[in-house]
């Protein structure tokens, strides 16, 4: 199990180095705990943990200015939080970002306190027009950098959701 | 001190560099003051992400002075950035805290605790070396270059007046702020924001 978490934790890290992010900012979830650790370790990342998501949202936006390639990283609540930073800052300016976070409340999670992410996550994302992807099988972490290729394009931030099984390195 | 003597002042001793400013007063009162276009990014529509944002800015750009102008409506509902200030410590970020103690975009209501809110006091607390209070003109004068010019990430909160009246937003739309800045950050520090 810690053998298939590490694999996949290393895949997800090497696919976001391949993008030329160099800054990650994170605020934590139990499910990307390990991942956190893994870019916090990473020479070649500065990772900075956060006070509140938000605080990552104008991190990340601010490091576009600088040529700074970046990514948020967060649980699913972290993103409920960020409407109004990302609607504001990102949509009034057309700052892209990738945001990378955790589809709690989905099938098989059995945390009572994550059913109103299992119930509004999405369509919340859905109600901005946010694009987003599902990474739910090792194989479509490469969908990583086509999203953040997508944000540069759209001008906007760009969603990817992981689920539990994938962030455990099961199929 | 007086808002608009602060900025004066401030402005006119910029030599170059980039200037982050909040929403409201802030803007507002740096488009009057300068009118500047060319390296300032008005960050208008964000409560409480300036300094992020200035401090996002300052990682890719370390040669340069950045310059971050928060109310401290927008510091009061995001105190804890200075925490990711402090870890981060960024040599070339000077945030500047404007204190009216009111909102002053919104017709000057009056802050949570106004009257009592430490500042300066609170970034001490979470481990910012560099801090410097002034409350008249010339005070900032003064220390000015102790304050903005020395070398290290330094936080200087500003005790102004409030305005007393609402002032003109800065013309830029969005996109065109976007590209403004971008595109003097790209000339003046060398760095590649906007894919070709």
């Amino acid at each position: 199990m810690e053998q298939r978490v590490a694999e996949m934790t290393g895949r997800i890290v090497e696919e976001v180095a391949s993008c030329g992010i160099k800054l990650v900012a994170s605020l934590p979830d139990t499910w990307i705990a390990d991942l956190i650790e893994a870019f916090d370790r990473d020479q070649r990342f500065i990772h900075v943990p956060v006070n509140r998501e938000e605080s990552a949202i104008g991190l990340c936006s601010g490091a576009f200015f600088g040529g700074t390639g970046a990514l948020a990283l967060m649980g699913a609540s972290g993103l409920m939080t960020c409407v109004y930073a990302l609607t504001k800052v990102n949509y009034t300016y057309q700052i892209p970002l990738l945001i990378c976070i955790t589809l709690r409340g989905s099938l098989g999670d059995q945390a009572k306190y994550h059913v109103s992410n299992g119930l509004y996550l999405l369509p919340l994302m859905d109600s901005l027009s946010m694009p987003y992807v599902i990474v739910d099988n090792p194989d479509k972490v490469a969908l990583i950098s086509k999203a953040y290729g997508h944000s540069r394009v759209l001008c906007r931030p760009v969603v990817v959701g992981f689920t539990r099984s994938v962030l455990r390195g099961e199929r | 001190m007086r808002f608009r003597e602060c900025f004066e002042f401030l402005s006119g001793r910029r030599t170059h560099g980039f200037v982050i400013t909040s929403a409201g007063n802030c803007s507002e009162m740096w488009w009057e003051v300068t009118h500047e276009t060319e390296g300032v990014f008005y960050l208008e529509a964000s409560m409480s992400l300036a300094s992020m944002f200035g401090a996002g800015l300052a990682l890719g750009v370390p040669q340069i002075p950045v310059w971050v102008f928060t109310g401290d409506g927008a510091f009061c509902m995001n105190p804890g950035m200075l925490m990711v200030e402090r870890q981060l410590n960024p040599p070339n970020l000077k945030h500047f805290l404007v204190s009216n103690r009111c909102y002053g975009s919104t017709y000057e209501v009056r802050l949570p605790n106004a009257p009592a809110n430490d500042y300066a006091a609170m970034a001490r607390a979470m481990g910012i070396e560099r801090v410097y209070h002034f409350d008249s003109l010339e005070d900032l004068k003064g220390n000015f270059d102790a304050a903005v010019l020395g070398p290290g990430h330094s936080f200087v909160v500003l005790e102004v007046e409030p305005v007393g009246k609402k002032l003109k937003e800065p013309p830029i739309e969005g996109p065109e702020m976007k590209y403004l800045f971008g595109r003097s950050v790209e000339r003046a520090a060398g760095v590649r924001i906007f894919d070709e």
